[in-house]
């Protein structure tokens, strides 16, 4: 485990913070108040973001972080409070009219048309764009911003899709600044990039805010945060806990913020970790690469075990459990169950080989929303319950009233649709469908419990227990501290898509984990025996 | 640029160029029929190709910007028989008024297709299936069931006198209407827009262009196209008639869009492509025509086309592939999906 | 024999209230009709109007395999039919247990290999189909050297499917029969089953490791397997067959599915729906012209039921 690194300014970076004697205010955020049902978002959050500054959002999932960028650019109203931007209290409608004042967000999610060009993405659906779009001096001013933006190479009539993930998060910003966007947001910008793309990334920031633009950083990323950022906000549990220049703070400390009372607490609450499990390794994965999001990948999984993948969106937990689905086409590397080796081409392989897998989007890729709660509970086991092809509907019923049970979904619903259920249900139904399922040798959960409440994500943990318990070998992925902490015997933490380190949940700490989660490191992967 | 980018930028410049190479292919076969028979191929052939241009072109054209825009307009084969039958009705005097009164009504077609489709967020598919069955109707009860004579032959005989030898007005008109497309496509704004919401609606959206309203004018366009190219055939022919004759338009236009480069999946494609396919599907027709070939084989070879263009198309072709090991060294060089 | 997906408990929306509001004014409208066309409360008109359903019902029911399965429609099914009939009287001469056969394992195979591009090859299943409607029709005017087929003299065993049984036409017969076997097969096998999660959420059926390819095949299979089964009986009821016959089979098949209140997109729906659907519209049709009304008038009326139909099965789906 590598140890707390100094903020110490590298090459590049920024040294000093600005020095004005008083540093103009852009943006400020007066006690925000958002709370969805009976969920408290965020609350009494205040926050400024100065002129020309690089101001760090951090905090761990559940913070707030989404909640305050959303409201910011529009896609939420606040309960209660005010934001006001150059002096001007907003009340914004959605994220253009937030443009037209100019705050915009890049995301995850690019809008671009990949079929179109780079210079027809950035100026499309501008609000001053003539009839006849192509001219000179729309061109000369997207070929200026796309320099400044270090894109030199990249010509406007290129087709966005040749692209790599990031030029286009730059063809983005390139847009926004061609809007001339005061305050750009920059939401986990890094997740998917290379370094280079990211040496990219920070000097157009730089370059930006030296022009008297503000940028937002919300990362977890915290070596980024110390390489680029001037200040840095920390949120927990949808409040300001601290706002610091960076070079008055450290790795450990800020990780403390994040983290708050989360490490004393936890180290009390202890589930039992020491399984009899078999140690017998059920499941041998080797070299597990998928080029550009996850990189020689190796694990053993034993019966009975459940291994935790702690990482960030982004860092390639998820890819890991796909490619182990069947799902990722690209995928190269071997993964052998109970010694036998299993090709991931497709789905059906490795139900055939014992490998389920459970979908992270559970509405989009894992429940037929407008089916009923039992046809979802027993759509693994059709094969089972039926005779030359035929369905024995008494027999699928009682095995469906036999997984409500065990998953706890309430046996009244099961003639409901899916999509009636509540966010909690419908995860267990999800899971549901994947227990006590013959011949299974591995559950492959990708976020077991995401958007489901504490209440929920107890009993869930419970049914991953109990299905350890019955010799399967489980491994699930999260982006949550604590859950990973909770339920798994044996944690991998991933870092850009590689193992950063495996621990035995005993002899893991949060901060460990959370640092290991949030840093890069140069030691290459790690051991794959545990 | 890194060996995947590259390999990426090759793939995409080599499909572009397919239209024409189809296009050189056809007009080299063309060119084979001396060589293999006694015919000689003279300026009527090529005067008759721009006839079946003319006749087909625009209904082309129209089924294409609704690809593009990621939409499909299965009413166009009924749109063109009302265009048709419209003119007909109502150019007694003038054909212009004809004319100007079936475009009047594909407007108002378009608009209604256009509007459910953009209001409700509907598939363009079942919408425009009922709207073929709703203009259909309409035109056998406004022909009483029956094909309408039209009076006036000379105006047909006009629209198809050979200009150049192997123009005529009615070429010319949709050679015209092609290049104004062209330019509209390429250069103005709408262009632009159309691809955008064909490629990815939900960033066009968020970017900021009025979808709904594009998709209102996208349908509309469609209408006009189709029923323009079946006003002008109508008056050629100095007949309207409710059944299609000849070649099913529907099949014949989306095998001369796809032919062009128009990507089922929306936003690629363009109409100087759907121009290079339809010349081609036109010349490939007058081939058979020279080769005294009977209809069916134009059936034939055209849904052939189709179906051949639609799989090589296909979005999980090359995965299937992949997954089958039935290509194993083409493999190698394969982007992830 | 209404079949029901779930139970649904959510508060009623307006587009139930439409719906309902919709399903009220066809009641009406039908008993007004029935009440006040002449000839329509007929005996023979009733038969009539089934015998009309039955041709276009048993396509549609075959069509509703498709519409479940998510892959929308198959623009082939007349040009099947038309084939199919071709072929049946063709080899009548044969035997007609061999023809009946044939021409159902022909029917087969054509749906099968549309549904293979679609199914494996994500194919668009409307674009396949017009391109196979385009072969099919090529094929079949080629084959028959563009004469019309009639069967050969000596044999008349075929009769016996134009014949009626107990007053009815067979065709009545067999539709129902079918439509029940179908219905069967969707509600009570794994296939049906599968089907209609298939066509629910594809994304999701291919993360359940659910046989997309075969499910497709299967589909379009039996799509087309029926509409062989209709394109005999419509052979044998005309005792002559060219490719006239495709006349409005498709859109009516895909009319009477969707009226049927079958979402377009899938996962919802039934055969029962689709067989009633038939009938409804075989009804309509029956009125109007009763009525007076021209084929463009039925033709129009029913372009307008189904768009209203979608929209309004449209907004009741994003209601859920």
């Amino acid at each position: 485990m590598n140890g707390e690194r100094d903020p110490e300014p590298s090459s590049g970076s920024r040294s000093q913070p600005s020095e004005t004697s008083s540093p103009q205010v852009l943006l400020e955020v007066v006690d925000l108040s958002k709370s969805f049902g009976p969920v408290q978002a965020v609350q009494g959050l205040s926050l400024d973001v100065r002129a020309g500054e690089i101001h760090a959002v951090c905090g761990h999932n559940g913070a707030g972080k989404s909640t305050l960028v959303k409201t910011l650019v529009g896609l939420v109203r606040p309960d209660e409070g005010t934001i006001r931007f150059r002096g001007e209290e907003l009340s914004l409608r959605n994220p253009l009219d937030a443009q037209g004042h100019g705050i915009a967000l890049v995301n995850q999610e690019l809008s671009l048309v990949p079929e179109l060009s780079v210079e027809d993405n950035i100026y499309l659906g501008g609000l001053d764009v003539p009839l006849v779009y192509r001219q000179r001096r729309l061109s000369e001013r997207a070929r200026a911003v796309l320099d400044q933006l270090g894109l030199r190479h990249v010509q406007l009539g290129t087709a966005v899709e040749t692209l790599s993930i990031g030029e286009r998060q730059l063809v983005e910003i390139a847009r926004l600044l061609v809007r001339d966007a005061r305050l750009l947001i920059l939401d986990e910008p890094t997740a998917t990039l290379s370094k280079p793309e990211i040496e990219r990334v920070f000097r157009a920031t730089r370059d930006l805010v030296a022009e008297g633009r503000s940028v937002i950083f919300v990362s977890h990323r915290l070596d980024e945060v110390f390489e680029l950022c001037d200040r840095v906000t920390v949120l927990r549990d949808g409040r300001r806990v601290g706002t610091h220049e960076i070079h008055e703070i450290d790795r450990r400390a800020l990780i403390e913020l994040m983290l708050g009372e989360m490490e004393g607490a936890r180290a009390m609450v202890q589930h039992e970790h020491t399984l009899p499990g078999s140690g017998e390794p059920l499941v041998k994965i080797e070299g597990l690469t998928v080029p550009g999001s996850i990189e020689d990948v190796s694990l053993v999984l034993e019966s009975g075990l459940i291994t935790g993948l702690a990482g960030q969106v982004g860092s390639g937990t998820s890819t890991i459990l796909r490619a182990l689905g069947g799902l990722v086409p690209g995928v190269s590397g071997t993964v052998c169950v109970r010694g036998r080796a299993v090709p991931l081409k497709t789905p059906r392989r490795a139900v055939e080989a014992g490998v389920l897998y459970i979908p992270n989007d559970r509405q989009r890729e894992g429940l037929f929303l407008g089916q009923t709660v039992e046809r979802n509970l027993v759509v693994a086991r059709l094969r089972r319950l039926s005779r030359l092809g035929v369905l024995l509907r008494r027999r699928a019923h009682r095995a469906a009233r036999q997984l409500a049970g065990m998953a706890g979904v309430p046996v009244e619903r099961l003639g409901s649709p899916a999509g009636s259920l509540s966010g909690g249900n419908q995860q267990k139904v999800l899971l549901g469908r994947a227990l006590e399922l013959e011949g299974t040798a591995l559950l492959a959960l990708d976020e077991p419990t995401r958007g489901v409440d504490v209440g929920g994500r107890a009993d869930i943990h419970d049914l991953i227990r109990a299905a350890a318990r019955r010799g399967t070998a489980v491994i699930f992925s999260s982006t949550e501290l604590d859950e990973v902490l909770d339920l798994a015997d044996v944690v991998v933490t991933i870092f850009h898509g590689r193992i950063v380190s495996i621990v035995p949940r005993d002899d893991a700490t949060a901060s460990a984990i959370l640092a290991d989660m949030t840093t890069s490191h140069t030691t290459g992967t790690a051991a794959a025996a545990t | 640029m890194s060996a995947r980018e590259s390999t990426r930028r090759r793939r995409v410049d080599a499909t572009g160029l397919a239209p024409y190479a189809i296009l050189a292919l056809m007009v080299a076969a063309l060119a084979l029929v001396p060589v293999l028979t006694e015919y000689t191929v003279r300026t009527a052939n090529v005067y008759d190709i721009f006839q079946n241009f003319a006749s087909y072109g625009l209904v082309a054209l129209a089924l294409g910007i609704t690809i593009i825009a990621g939409e499909f307009d299965l009413s166009v084969s009924s749109m063109y028989l009302l265009g048709g039958m419209v003119a007909v009705l109502t150019g007694d005097g003038s054909p212009t008024v004809g004319i100007l009164v079936a475009l009047g009504t594909a407007v108002i077609v378009g608009v209604a297709q256009g509007g459910l489709i953009a209001g409700f967020r509907l598939n363009s598919m079942p919408v425009t299936l009922g709207g073929y069955l709703v203009v259909l109707g309409t035109t056998y009860i406004l022909g009483h069931g029956k094909s309408v004579i039209y009076e006036d032959y000379n105006v047909g005989l006009r629209l198809d006198k050979p200009i150049l030898q192997i123009f005529s007005i009615r070429s010319l008109i949709a050679i015209g209407i092609f290049a104004v497309t062209i330019v509209a496509l390429r250069y103005l704004r709408v262009g632009r827009d159309i691809r955008a919401i064909g490629g990815d609606r939900r960033a066009a959206r968020v970017a900021g262009v009025s979808v709904d309203r594009l998709l209102v004018g996208v349908f509309v366009m469609s209408a006009l196209g189709a029923a323009l190219a079946g006003a002008l055939l109508s008056y050629s022919l100095a007949t309207a008639s409710p059944t299609n004759i000849g070649v099913d338009v529907l099949t014949f236009s989306a095998t001369a869009a796809l032919l062009g480069g128009v990507r089922l999946s929306g936003g690629k494609g363009g109409a100087i492509g759907i121009a290079a396919g339809v010349l081609s599907l036109s010349v490939l027709q007058e081939i058979l025509a020279i080769l005294r070939s009977p209809d069916y084989v134009s059936s034939l070879i055209t849904g052939g086309l189709l179906v051949a263009v639609t799989i090589v198309w296909a979005p999980e072709l090359s995965q299937w592939f992949r997954t089958t090991r039935v290509a194993t060294s083409l493999e190698k060089d394969r982007t992830p999906a | 024999m209404i079949a029901r997906v779930g139970v649904e408990r959510r508060p009623l929306g307006i587009a139930d209230y439409a719906l309902a509001a919709w399903i009220a004014i066809l009641a009406a409208v039908t008993v007004y009709g029935a009440a006040t066309t002449e000839g329509f409360l007929t005996v023979s008109n009733m038969k009539a109007i089934l015998t009309a359903a039955s041709f276009v019902g048993i396509i549609a029911v075959g069509l509703t395999v498709i519409v479940l399965s998510g892959s929308l429609f198959s623009l082939a099914l007349g040009q099947t039919a038309a084939v199919s009939a071709m072929f049946f009287l063709y080899s009548v001469r044969w035997g007609l247990g061999a023809a009946i056969i044939l021409t159902l394992l022909l029917g087969l195979a054509i749906g099968a290999v549309q549904g293979f591009a679609v199914g494996a090859w994500g194919a668009n299943p409307i674009i396949i189909t017009i391109g196979a409607a385009g072969l099919l029709e090529g094929m079949a005017v080629w084959l028959s050297h563009g004469q019309s087929i009639v069967p050969p003299d000596n044999r008349t065993s075929w009769e016996h499917l134009a014949n009626p049984v107990l007053g009815l036409p067979a065709p009545v017969y067999v539709f129902i029969a079918v439509s029940i076997l179908l219905g069967l097969v969707m509600r009570r096998t794994r296939f049906g089953r599968q089907i209609y999660l298939l066509g629910e959420n594809r994304v999701a059926a291919r993360a359940a490791a659910l046989p997309i390819t075969l499910l497709t095949v299967g589909a379009f299979g039996i799509a087309s397997l029926y509409t062989a089964g209709s394109g005999i009986l419509i052979g044998a009821t005309s005792a002559n067959a060219s490719l006239l016959l495709v006349g409005s089979y498709t859109y009516d098949a895909i009319a009477a599915a969707l009226v049927g209140g079958n979402a377009v997109t899938g996962g919802r729906g039934s055969i029962a729906r689709t067989a009633l659907g038939a009938i409804f519209i075989a009804t309509i049709s029956d009125m109007l012209l009763l009525r007076g009304y021209s084929t463009g008038g039925q033709i129009l009326v029913r372009g307008i039921i189904v768009v209203v139909v979608v929209v309004l099965t449209n907004l009741r789906e994003r209601n859920r």
